[in-house]
């Protein structure tokens, strides 16, 4: 028993922030990752919702393909192949390793579903209300800017948060093209070793545990803030 | 065909992709029950049953499933003590017999990993089960009862269909999430499709050949299953109303 924690203990460092040689890594790395992705990807998500409601057929169909065909495969296979085109080389004089690789199929698989979200949250904006707004002499731009993107967003929280849990732990499958995040940095610790085979089960019980208060502590608190949110605009509403 | 791709090459891949669907359509029923299971229980009066239920899924929801997958088929085995443990998980009459059932060499890996996709996937059904339960007007389950229902009977027979008719959208994004999530178990030794396109690549060197073939496979496969699903969607509405609400 002793040794077990002993292990863990010595290797917890490792795990949390990565190898001495290696950081950042480990739990930080995967939420550096995932958040950045999902981030980027929201960015990218409201782009690719606004082409699906597009005047333009052809942007519709290229925004619609687009999401269509990252959420029909899965995302270690997106990884792999990706890599097998930015990983192996330089494209714009940039090289890109396997954390880049990574980081950008993330931001692309986490976009294809927030724009399912964000076009559904458009799509429940009240046409009068934009209507209103153009009628008010507001051009296109300030109507999407200062009404459609505030209020969808609003009304979309959470599906966006449980999305970006499913990001956050979907991050684990990075292992298979080596970046070095708790995933990985778990199998390194363990390593071909025959004689760490006593460790493996507390050690992923342990990682488990670390990905589960992230994603159980992300999805708590936006519930709380949703709620609080909730009540205060009921609060306006009866006033 | 080019000519690096040889019969015996399409005989290795032809095989994962039929692990691939039965392993989908495996842990398609397994996880639905299970998720079943857990939202009727989180429902229950039982404050106990409730707990439990609640406990389960917020666990198996809220870690990857890829840890999970490694959990169970690398990391369980060494409890048992390095002498007994090829007896215990490898080589006895029952995993001899799953062997040549299922024609593949490691059989325990393939159950571990069908145990931990179902408890994955099972854990988020029941979340999309039970706000479908949740949005079924009491009225109707009162109407039930009045009519002389127990609360058994009101729940299995009103709550429950009407709920999953309700849930169903969210029901087909979580399996084709789950048909995607299939793609893992190469990680723990079950030669699924990918897995096997993956061996493909290190004997042929074709890796962006291949694997654009991957990604359409299962672009094809997420399609058809959702096809499929979607029907049995259709089945669920058949005789009721054609704006698919439920009447109070």
């Amino acid at each position: 028993m002793s040794d077990q924690l002993n292990f863990l203990w010595r290797q917890l460092p490792n795990l949390l922030w990565g190898f001495p040689n290696n950081r950042p890594g480990g739990l930080v790395l995967s939420i550096l990752l995932s958040g950045g992705a999902i981030a980027l990807g929201l960015v990218l998500a409201i782009g690719l919702a606004f082409a699906q409601h597009s005047e333009r057929s052809w942007l519709r169909l290229l925004a619609g393909r687009f999401v269509w065909a990252v959420r029909g495969v899965p995302l270690i296979v997106l990884l792999v192949l990706l890599f097998q085109y930015l990983g192996t080389g330089t494209i714009l004089g940039i090289e890109f390793s396997a954390f880049w690789s990574a980081f950008i199929t993330l931001t692309l698989y986490s976009a294809a579903y927030q724009a399912d979200i964000v076009h559904g949250g458009i799509a429940a904006v009240p046409q009068q209300l934009r209507d209103d707004a153009r009628v008010l002499g507001a051009s296109r731009l300030t109507v999407a800017r200062t009404i459609t993107v505030p209020y969808s967003l609003r009304t979309m929280r959470p599906a966006l948060v449980t999305q970006a849990v499913t990001i956050f732990k979907d991050s684990s499958v990075v292992v298979v093209l080596g970046v070095t995040d708790l995933t990985t940095n778990a199998r390194i610790a363990l390593g071909g070793d025959v004689g760490n085979a006593p460790f493996w089960v507390a050690t992923y019980l342990l990682v488990g545990f670390l990905y589960w208060c992230v994603a159980f502590g992300i999805a708590r608190f936006a519930e709380r803030q949703i709620r609080h949110n909730a009540s205060v605009v009921g609060r306006a509403y009866l006033s | 065909m080019p000519d690096w791709l040889t019969p015996e090459l399409t005989g290795e891949i032809a095989r994962g992709v039929v692990v691939t669907v039965a392993l989908t359509l495996i842990t398609t029923v397994s996880s639905f029950c299970v998720g079943l299971v857990a939202a009727l229980g989180r429902r229950s009066g039982r404050r106990w049953t409730a707990r439990a239920a609640g406990t389960f899924v917020e666990i198996f929801r809220n870690v990857p499933a890829l840890i999970l997958l490694i959990f169970l088929a690398f990391a369980v085995p060494n409890i048992v003590p390095q002498s007994s443990r090829p007896k215990v998980f490898f080589r006895n009459a029952f995993w001899d017999f799953l062997g040549d059932l299922t024609t593949l060499p490691l059989p325990y890996y393939a159950v571990a990993a069908i145990v931990a996709l179902s408890c994955n996937t099972g854990a988020h059904l029941a979340e999309v089960l039970r706000s479908g339960f949740d949005a079924v007007p009491q009225s109707r389950i009162d109407a039930a009862r009045s009519l002389g229902a127990s609360v058994r009977a009101a729940s299995l027979s009103v709550m429950v269909p009407d709920g999953l008719r309700i849930a169903f959208p969210g029901v087909i994004n979580r399996l084709i999430h789950n048909l995607k999530n299939t793609a893992l178990v190469g990680f723990v030794a079950v030669p699924d499709a990918f897995q096997e396109i993956q061996g493909a690549i290190t004997k042929t060197f074709q890796a962006s050949q291949l694997l654009i073939a991957a990604a359409l496979l299962y672009l094809v496969l997420a399609t058809v299953f959702e096809f499929v699903l979607g029907r049995i969607e259709a089945a669920l509405w058949r005789g009721r109303p054609i704006d698919r609400t439920i009447d109070v």
